[in-house]
Order: structure tokens, then sequence, then C-alpha cells
């Protein structure tokens, strides 16, 4: 068993110090009374107050570099969020709303300000699940279905009680679903900022498709330079396109790494990484610091023996990680010495950007987005979920799949029956995980532990 | 006399199974109390005394408990989930079972069988009791008959209306408004029936239907179920040779020897 490390040992202090040094900051800049005013206008913000609970939490009862992993990437959310709440104010005439499958390193390269609606429909549940019910309930009151995923349903309600910053313009796309999509038409209501929706389409691996969509990333460009201020600085986009390929080199090093038995790190550092890497700073430098970071954490952890030195099964979960119970990762170490090793949102085999031109730069990113995490799996034909699905469990090495199953995605439980099928073809044990995304009142957190237990105790016993 | 025993608390009742080195020695139902251990105690009571020994003179080597309750067994050596022991009872008595429904009081449960009588994978409702013994319940409820009376009821039916209501809730109301549209009581019996085995042949789909198969729990008495699940699925249902009740129990004692032989 993994040692019992308690909870607020010296790892945990000196992280949770860093993470409300970094909160204080605010207080200097924008500085304590303007940070009132926002904190006033934006109550969430209020919530980020929490982020020590958070990685407690997923620190569990992990030891050595991997606990300090887990410290580092939390620090490095809250670091992100920071600045995204100094720059509400700093950079409001330069604000675009954009969804999360949109590219923002050329809204950076246009001089922009970036804000990723979904970022706090990610981030609230795992702080704390009822920092999001309010806003859930005003979207489904507001006419979308309650059964939308709870995403979108939770931001669109941020955007109904007017907690989000005013976009000059928004992008979004015909991405991940339909419950996202609907949910833009009424934010565009909502806001009355002119939108631009990207068409991803159907089949995206061929030329052609890329060829169509980066046209797309063209018109986008030509559509936020005609309602901002922002124009593309070809340079400025070079220097983010080939900071992003520094940060993914070392990205696909920490991939390469947790291939090992035992697995220095779990999936929910990794995860977050991503996630920061792809829809908040992706071409920035932070985002390169933080990947070498992790490679040197992972790196010492493999040193010490891997990040759970008597690691008995590896997992894969696939579906959205359980943001209502980020501690799953945790969870499922302590209890069952598993590894969650891998998951679907963050493995996204892209290519390194050509930096020739213009054109090469949108070309491969707007590829960068057709694979990103939800374009790859919930559009388009079911062999590229399949693919993914199968390509990373073996590549891992993992014992069994998780798949949490959300019960708002539609185009995933569609797919339940299919997956069924194929991993009993494939003898590989499959969960899936009834609960909903961002709200547990439909599936309590003891609920989804009593399905995996269920599971352990059955199927893997 | 060294003996083993399994224990298999459920909702409804409580069920004990008592083995020696090779051969079941009693089996015993009793209704569930709202104490598990008391349930548990109850039932294996019964069970010794159905082999003429006094309560207190019984020593098990090993005692496996069961069920939704198993976790409230004190004096039980290990508990383990009601899936396994179903697997296991099930291939104990007939190794060529691959799928097991097992119908209980008030979830459902559909398991897929590896070769060895371990499981594959499983499927399960535990958050409504449609398609399960309270469904029948309430049914027989309604009709005020009991639940055998109401099962031999619905065999006598020639043209089974539809009910469509999943949940046991809507499911009597339903039937009670079918009763005042004069619709025969065979034919509605006959149609409850039929939404429960389209309610346990949609769970068994899950873990996908692979012959022999069988159902377990209480449920598995009820004819009038067994005869139309076998026609629905176009594939003999197998009866086990034991009580289907005690499965789960049968399951938990079997394990129990096996830990400790």
């Amino acid at each position: 068993m993994i040692g019992a490390a308690t909870r607020k040992d010296s790892v945990y202090l000196r992280w949770a110090a860093r993470n409300w040094l970094r909160i204080l900051r605010l207080g200097v800049n924008p500085g304590p009374a303007r940070m009132l005013k926002i904190r006033k206008r934006y109550p969430w913000v209020s919530g980020f107050l929490k982020v020590n609970k958070l990685m407690a939490r997923l620190m569990g009862e992990r030891r050595g570099a991997y606990r300090q992993a887990t410290g580092f990437i939390i620090n490095r959310l809250i670091d992100a969020l920071a600045t995204i709440v100094r720059d509400i104010h700093r950079r409001r005439d330069r604000l675009v709303w954009h969804e999360d499958l949109v590219p923002p390193e050329i809204l950076h390269a246009m001089g922009l300000m970036p804000f990723m609606v979904e970022m706090l429909g990610i981030v609230l549940p795992m702080v704390d699940t009822e920092l999001g019910e309010a806003y859930l309930d005003e979207a489904e009151n507001a006419g979308l279905p309650a059964d939308t995923c709870t995403l979108p349903r939770m931001s669109l309600g941020l955007a109904l009680r007017d907690h989000f910053p005013p976009p000059l313009a928004i992008v979004s796309s015909n991405s991940p679903c339909d419950g996202g999509m609907s949910s833009y038409a009424f934010m565009q209501k909502l806001s009355g900022a002119p939108t631009y929706r990207l068409d991803l389409p159907y089949r995206y691996k061929d030329d052609s498709a890329v060829d169509y969509y980066t046209n797309e990333l063209v018109k986008m460009i030509d559509f936020l330079e005609e309602h901002t201020p922002g124009r593309l600085d070809d340079e400025h986009l070079r220097e983010i396109c080939t900071q992003r390929n520094r940060a993914m080199e070392l990205e696909l090093t920490l991939w390469d790494m947790l291939r090992h038995k035992p697995a220095p790190l779990g999936s929910d550092v990794v995860f977050l990484a991503h996630m920061l890497f792809f829809g908040l700073f992706p071409g920035m430098p932070q985002a390169t610091k933080m990947y070498a970071g992790l490679v040197e954490y992972a790196r010492q952890s493999l040193q010490a023996g891997g990040g759970i030195p008597d690691e008995k099964y590896r997992v894969l979960l696939w579906n959205p990680a359980t943001l209502i119970f980020p501690e799953i990762f945790s969870w499922a170490e302590s209890e069952f010495r598993a590894t969650m090793i891998m998951e679907m949102l963050t493995f996204n085999r892209h290519p390194l950007i050509d930096t020739t031109s213009r054109r090469s730069m949108l070309r491969d990113l707007a590829r960068i987005m057709m694979q990103g995490p939800m374009s790859q799996h919930t559009r388009g034909p079911v062999e590229y979920f399949f693919d993914d699905l199968f390509f990373i469990h073996e590549h891992y090495s993992t014992d069994m799949i998780w798949m949490a199953g959300h019960v708002g995605c539609k185009n995933t439980q569609a797919l339940l029956g299919m997956m069924r099928e194929k991993c009993r073809q494939k003898r590989i044990p499959l969960l899936t995980i009834d609960y909903d995304l961002g709200d547990s009142r439909v599936v309590s957190v003891d609920g989804i532990k009593e399905q995996v237990r269920m599971f352990m105790d059955t199927v893997m016993r | 006399m060294r003996l083993w025993a399994g224990c298999d608390v459920g909702s409804t009742t409580g069920k004990a199974v008592i083995l020696d080195e090779s051969k079941v020695l009693a089996g015993a139902i009793v209704e569930s109390t709202l104490d598990p251990e008391k349930t548990a105690r109850q039932a294996l009571d019964r069970a010794a005394a159905d082999m003429d020994i006094a309560p207190a003179g019984v020593e098990f080597v090993r005692l496996v408990g069961t069920g939704y309750g198993r976790l409230q067994i004190p004096f039980a050596d290990e508990n383990v989930s009601e899936i396994t022991c179903h697997a296991v009872g099930a291939h104990h008595l007939d190794p060529k079972i691959r799928t097991v429904v097992d119908i209980g009081g008030q979830d459902l449960k559909a398991i897929a069988l590896n070769d060895d009588g371990t499981v594959m994978e499983f499927a399960m409702n535990d958050k409504c009791a449609a398609g399960t013994g309270r469904f029948f319940e309430s049914m027989a409820r309604t009709f005020q008959l009991s639940l055998e009376q109401f099962s031999d009821l619905s065999l006598t039916s020639t043209k089974p209306v539809s009910i469509t209501a999943q949940c046991s809730v809507f499911a009597e109301s339903e039937v009670v408004s079918l009763v005042a549209q004069k619709k025969a009581p065979a034919d509605i019996a006959a149609g409850a029936q039929l939404a429960v085995v389209r309610r346990v042949i949609s769970m068994a789909r899950r873990v996908g239907i692979r012959p022999d198969f069988t159902i377990s729990g209480g449920c598995a008495k009820n004819r009038g179920l067994m005869q139309l699940l076998g026609q629905r699925l176009k594939m003999k249902v197998a009866r086990l040779d034991f009580d289907p009740q005690l499965l789960g129990a049968l399951g938990a004692a079997l394990l129990a020897r096996r830990k400790s032989a």
C-alpha cells in the first residue's frame, strides 16, 4: 500500500502557500479595489479560494515526486486562472469568447484576449460541485433541455447570469456536440456579439478536409479583423507555434514516460496539464516551462520506483474525466493500487506545426483542432473513436477500460453498445460508470465509488 | 463435521445455505427485517434447524456474506458481491451456463460468465424497481392475489395487453386503468409479465446473451415469467436443479469452502 502521507505535510503546505501567494498577487495587480469589484461582478472568482482543498483531494496519499507534481500542476492551474482574472480587467477591450475547440493560438497572435467559455464549466465542478449547480438550473430554466451536457449548460448559465466578461466577438464551432452548438446560439443572442462558427467537416482525416478547415480558419481571422482591433501578426504566430512545438515535444516525452510500469504519474496531472496547454495558453512560454517541470518530476518519480511503486492495475479512463470526482485518480490508487494511466481528452496525437508560412501554420493548427479533445471522438466515423481507444489501451498496456458514461453525452452514449461488444471481443474488462460530468445530483460521488468497487470486486476479482 | 455457510441478505428476503465437504446440507429463506444481521442470523438458524441441529451447536469453518446487507453481517468471515456469488453458484450447478439474470426483490442484474465461472461482465439496475420482484408484488396486490396466483393467472391469457410503463409505480396506475376498461385480468397479468420479460432481455443484452442462459432470484419461480422469457428469447432457459432463490447464498457458501479448502 501507499504510505499514509498526511494531508497537510510539508509538500502540501509549500504548494498551498504558493497558491495563496498567487491569489494574493491579484490584490496588487489589478489592485484591491478593482479586485473587489471583479469579485462582485464575477462571483465564481471566490471559488478559486478553494483551490488548496482541491489540491489536497488530488494529492491523496501520493508521495515524493508524484505528490510534488500534483502540487505543481494545481499551482499552474491557479496561475492560469489568476492571469485570466487579471486580464478580464486589463484587456477587456480585446476580449473574445471562444469555444474549447477553437485555436487560441490564433487569437493570441492577433493580440486578442481569448476567453474559453467552457473553462469554468470544467473548473467549478472540480473545485466544488455545488458551485455550478445554480448555473445549471439557470440554463435549464431558460429552455436548454435538462439532458444537455452539463458543460455547455453550465457555460450558458454563467452567461445568463451575466457572470462572463462581455465579449467583442464570439468564435465557436460545430463541435463537439449539438448541446454545445445550441448553447452558443443562446450566448450570441444574450451578448449581442457577432459570432463566427467554424465548420468541421464530417470526415476530417483527408487532405481536402484539412484544406477546408484551414480556409475556415482564414475566414475566422477575416471575421475577427473586421469585428475587433486584433490583426494577425505572422511573426507573432510563428513565435507561438514554435513555442507550442517545444511544449508538444516535452508532452510527448511525458507521455512516453507514462508507459513505464509502474507509471511515474497518474493521468489527472497529465490531463490538467493538457487542458491548460491546449485550451488556455498554448504557445506561451509558461506552457513549455510547465511541461519541462512535469518531465522532471516524472523522471524523479521513475528513479524512485514510480508513482505507485506497488502498482497492481493500469486503467484507461475514457470520455471526459469525472469532474465532480476529480480525486477518482488518487482514490483508485489508494483503494485498488490502480493507476489511471491515460484518458481520452489528453492523448491527442497531432503533428508539430510547420512554421514555414502563414498557410502552413494555419493548416497544422487546423489539423490539431480537428484531432483535438472531443473532436476526434464525438464527430466523424465511429472508427476514429475506437481506433484511438484501442491504440491507447495497447500503447499503455492498460488492464481495463473505465468508460465515464456521462449521461449528457449523447454522442458517446450512443456508442456504448458497440463499445461493450468490441471490448468483449478483445477480452478487455470494461466498466461503464453512470454519472453526470458536472452535476453530482444525478449520481453522487459515493454512487460512482460504489460502481467502481462493484466492478473491481467482481470482474477484476 | 466441517461446515461452511453462505448468507445472502437481500432487500426482501434473507437466504442461507450450509455445506459440508461434498454437498448442500440445508438452505433456508426468511423475510428480511430492517436489521441485516438479524436477518442473516434468522436464515442461518432456520437452515440449521432443517439439519436438526440446534443453532447454538453449529460452528462454521468459514462463512461468507453476500447481498445488499452483506456489510452488516459481523459474524461473516468475508463479504463478497452477490454478482460473484450468483456466478459461482450457477457455474457449480451447471458449468455450461454463460449468462445469468438475477431478478431480485428490488434490483435486476445480468451477469456474463467466463468459461471458468468467473464474472466477465455485468449490468445492473438498482435504482428502480422496474423489472424486479417488487414490480410483481405491486401487480399482484392490485389484483388482490398472491404472487403464485398472479403467475398462474397470466398463463391462462390468450391476448396479453400492452403495458407501457417501465416504472413500477406508474405500471400500477396503468393496470388500475386497464381494469377499469374491463380488460381481462389474465391478459393484464400476462401483459405485466411481458413488460418484465422485455426489461430482463434488455438488461441481458447489455452483457451479451450467450447460452446456456438461466434465471436466478425469487422471480425465477414465476412460471408465467419463465415461459414467456423462453418464448421471447427463442432460447431454452436452463433450469438449475436447485432453488433459484438460494443461488447467491450457495455461491457464497461455495466460496467459503473454496477459501478454506
